[in-house]
């Protein structure tokens, strides 16, 4: 006699449903991610050779002249400057942003549908219209304030212009998530403060503030990855005479440079890899952080 | 309980097909993102008796529609042309080469041609040249001829030609006094017109560094320089003449004749010009076009010829032309070639031109092209023909060094750095390129 308990016909199936229920999901992820990451990481070894075929490996010769190219390196200290005003910025406007459409105001339903709206719209397409407005010559900006302020071709400034449009862009869709955080906050937690005499700034920051604070670490994660892949923005907006280009080109727009525009396809997997590193360790280095800050009920 | 299961079964086969479309929707943003909508359309191999036609350029779709459905009636095979702007058909024509789904017939350029004839992409055409009565590679611009052989083996039919010409504004010109350019100019002349006609509503000129078939390679030439050696090994920045070239572009970017570089990256040379910006570029006859149904420059613009070169003489026009290729691994191929025959033989040859599309690459054809807008004298393009033709450099890896090289000329631009200084950088990296092609 065995001393494992017996499996029931209703623990089987529920076995079997459950991988059945999460096969799509996995078979996605599969073969539209996974597969293609360690595609990309076994290219980094190679000289690739025309439409995929002759490729010619070359060991770490594609990481050693990565580690020895400024213009890498430039890229990842852009990247890392996109992300670092991006996100903070958009984060505490969608939340202020979401407390006040908590609250009861009237047209509530209308103005989230307003600060929703640029999630719609094609990312290509919003890149296009602020172009316009950044214009020099032409745009919107320059019409409206004194001065002629070169938005994206001095650059010195050109990579917040470009942070401004990913705000603009992004806060819709942070907001949401806020909102369904502040869901879950109950609402007798502000009547007893209320009661003790807190003002609304203080409730902010005592009790929405710490009760979201599972929500605002999810965005955190989410948005500074999303923030590091940052791509059809620059490429929009930036065209190759443009001066700031080196001063604002991403990582992944070196990417799409090697790859697709000179089909050097081993050397911009290379591009990937050290992005995916760096990437990875902001990633673990905020799942390390969260202890100190984000409360979980 | 059982309906239970049934309906959990279909559920969950909802699922699989919403993850399916998720996934390739979010596919496509990445690379449609940079794109706009014409590239959703895939580029695919045909089915029977239908061939799919890949193009970049808009403005020519009507016209060669119009051709290719005369084609279509006489040989009964229907085919679609599919437009996919310029930067996205080269992404998407590689993977389709990749993954064995090229079009059917679709458009070669200089930049991509080696690349593509080298591995075996492009249908060979030699024999079936040999075989034909209507196609002579004899007829053709030889440059462009040349451009699509490989090994002895020619791999496409020759399109059309384009040349480079010196569009102005009249009404500026009127406003300052200027008279209007003509084939005296040289380019002494055109220096000292553009500064004439810089006020502060407007520039003489307009360059950007990218500009290089339709600026300043035409100059480098003229004045005797020249940007890669005949034999595709060597980098010509090293040539005084052609550093001279880019002297003169640089000294009225300086001068305050064209537009700093800050200004000419945001709004392009032609969208300046379009607004009455500039009183003069150097574009090519595939602008034409555009220059026709924009309402401003068809009222107050013409076109000249280039000027030319007070110490050598020469009036260069630097000219590339597109070719007419297949699949080589098309369902089709009977089909396919009947259509590049069609497409390059005298009467298409001359209905293109006739039709406005482009100037013709079978020559002697493209008379009546000039006839095709009454808002330009197009004489400025066509006597480009009769000028020094100089076939536009490139190599295998054309777009390497071109990209190298517009990024390098921008320093040259703001004036960080000295002319030479650039120039010899750009020839180091440039013959380090050649080296390893």
């Amino acid at each position: 006699m065995s001393n494992k308990p017996k499996v029931t016909g209703r623990e089987r199936s529920e076995f079997i449903w459950g991988w059945l229920f999460i096969l799509p999901t996995m078979i996605g992820l599969i073969v539209l991610n996974i597969i293609p990451i360690f595609q990309t990481i076994y290219q980094s070894f190679f000289k690739t050779g025309d439409f995929g075929r002759g490729n010619i490996f070359v060991g770490g010769a594609n990481y050693a002249k990565v580690f020895a190219d400024t213009e890498v390196w430039q890229a990842l200290f852009n990247t890392l400057k996109y992300a670092v005003v991006e996100v903070p910025i958009s984060i505490i406007i969608s939340l202020v942003l979401a407390v006040f459409l908590n609250g009861k105001i009237k047209g509530k339903s209308t103005f989230r549908t307003i600060f929703f709206l640029p999630m719609v719209a094609a990312p290509a397409a919003i890149a296009m219209v602020w172009k316009w407005l950044y214009n020099s010559e032409f745009g919107l900006l320059n019409h409206i304030l004194p001065g002629k302020t070169n938005w994206v071709s001095n650059p010195k400034i050109a990579i917040y212009s470009i942070a401004i449009i990913g705000i603009w862009s992004i806060i819709g869709y942070n907001m949401v998530l806020f909102l369904a955080g502040l869901q879950e906050v109950p609402k007798d937690y502000y009547e007893a403060a209320a009661i003790d005499g807190a003002t609304g700034v203080q409730q902010f920051f005592s009790i929405t503030v710490p009760l979201v604070s599972p929500t605002i670490f999810f965005v955190l994660v989410t948005r500074i990855i999303a923030a590091m892949q940052v791509f059809d923005v620059i490429y929009m907006v930036i065209d190759n005479n443009n001066p700031a280009l080196y001063k604002t080109q991403s990582l992944v727009c070196l990417f799409y440079k090697y790859s697709f525009q000179q089909s050097n396809k081993g050397y911009g997997a290379t591009v990937v890899v050290v992005l995916l590193v760096v990437i990875m360790f902001f990633t673990v280095l905020q799942m390390i952080g969260q202890k100190k800050w984000v409360h979980y009920n | 309980m059982k309906a239970k299961k049934l309906a959990a079964l279909i559920l969950s086969g909802f699922m699989a097909m919403s993850m399916m479309a998720c996934g390739s929707s979010g596919d496509s943003t990445s690379t449609d993102t940079t794109t706009g909508s014409d590239a959703s359309t895939e580029m695919k191999g045909s089915v029977e008796g239908e061939l799919t036609v890949s193009i970049w350029d808009e403005n020519q779709r009507p016209g060669l529609q119009k051709i290719i459905d005369e084609w279509s009636a006489e040989s009964g095979v229907k085919a679609t042309i599919q437009v996919v702007g310029w930067d996205d058909y080269w992404t998407l024509l590689e993977a389709g080469a990749s993954g064995g789904q090229l079009p059917d017939v679709f458009w070669m350029h200089s930049n991509q041609a080696q690349k593509y004839m080298e591995n075996d992409m492009l249908m060979d055409l030699t024999d079936k040249i040999e075989a034909s009565d209507k196609i002579d590679m004899g007829n053709y611009y030889e440059g462009i001829v040349d451009l699509y052989k490989s090994n002895g083996k020619q791999y496409a039919v020759p399109k059309d030609i384009d040349t480079i010409a010196l569009w102005y504004n009249k009404t500026i010109f009127d406003e300052m006094g200027v008279d209007y350019p003509d084939d005296t100019w040289t380019w002494d002349d055109f220096a000292a017109a553009a500064k004439k006609l810089t006020n502060d509503d407007h520039w003489g000129y307009a360059i950007a560094p990218s500009n290089n078939q339709d600026s300043f390679y035409n100059a480098v030439y003229s004045m005797g320089g020249e940007i890669i050696s005949d034999d595709k090994k060597a980098s010509g920045y090293d040539k005084p003449e052609t550093q001279k070239a880019i002297q003169m572009f640089v000294d009225m970017v300086q001068e305050g004749s064209c537009p700093d570089l800050n200004t000419i990256s945001e709004s392009g040379a032609d969208v300046l010009f379009e607004s009455g910006k500039v009183a003069m570029v150097t574009q090519g006859s595939w602008m034409v076009a555009a220059f026709k149904d924009n309402e401003y420059t068809a009222e107050n613009c013409d076109v000249a010829v280039l000027p030319k070169d007070a110490k050598t003489g020469k009036r260069v026009s630097i000219y590339n032309g597109l070719g007419w290729a297949a699949s080589a691994d098309t369902k089709n191929p009977d089909a396919a070639w009947s259509l590049i025959e069609w497409l390059g033989s005298k009467e298409m040859q001359e209905k293109q031109a006739e039709l406005g599309v482009t100037m013709s690459a079978y020559e002697g054809c493209s008379d009546k092209w000039v006839n095709c807008t009454d808002k330009f004298d197009l004489n400025g393009h066509m006597k480009m023909l009769d000028a020094d033709l100089v076939f536009r450099p490139y190599s295998k890896y054309t777009t390497v060094w071109e990209d190298m090289q517009t990024e390098k000329l921008k320093e040259a631009w703001t004036g960080d750095k000295d002319v030479k200084t650039v120039c010899q950088e750009i020839c180091d990296s440039m013959n380090q390129t050649l080296s390893e092609e």
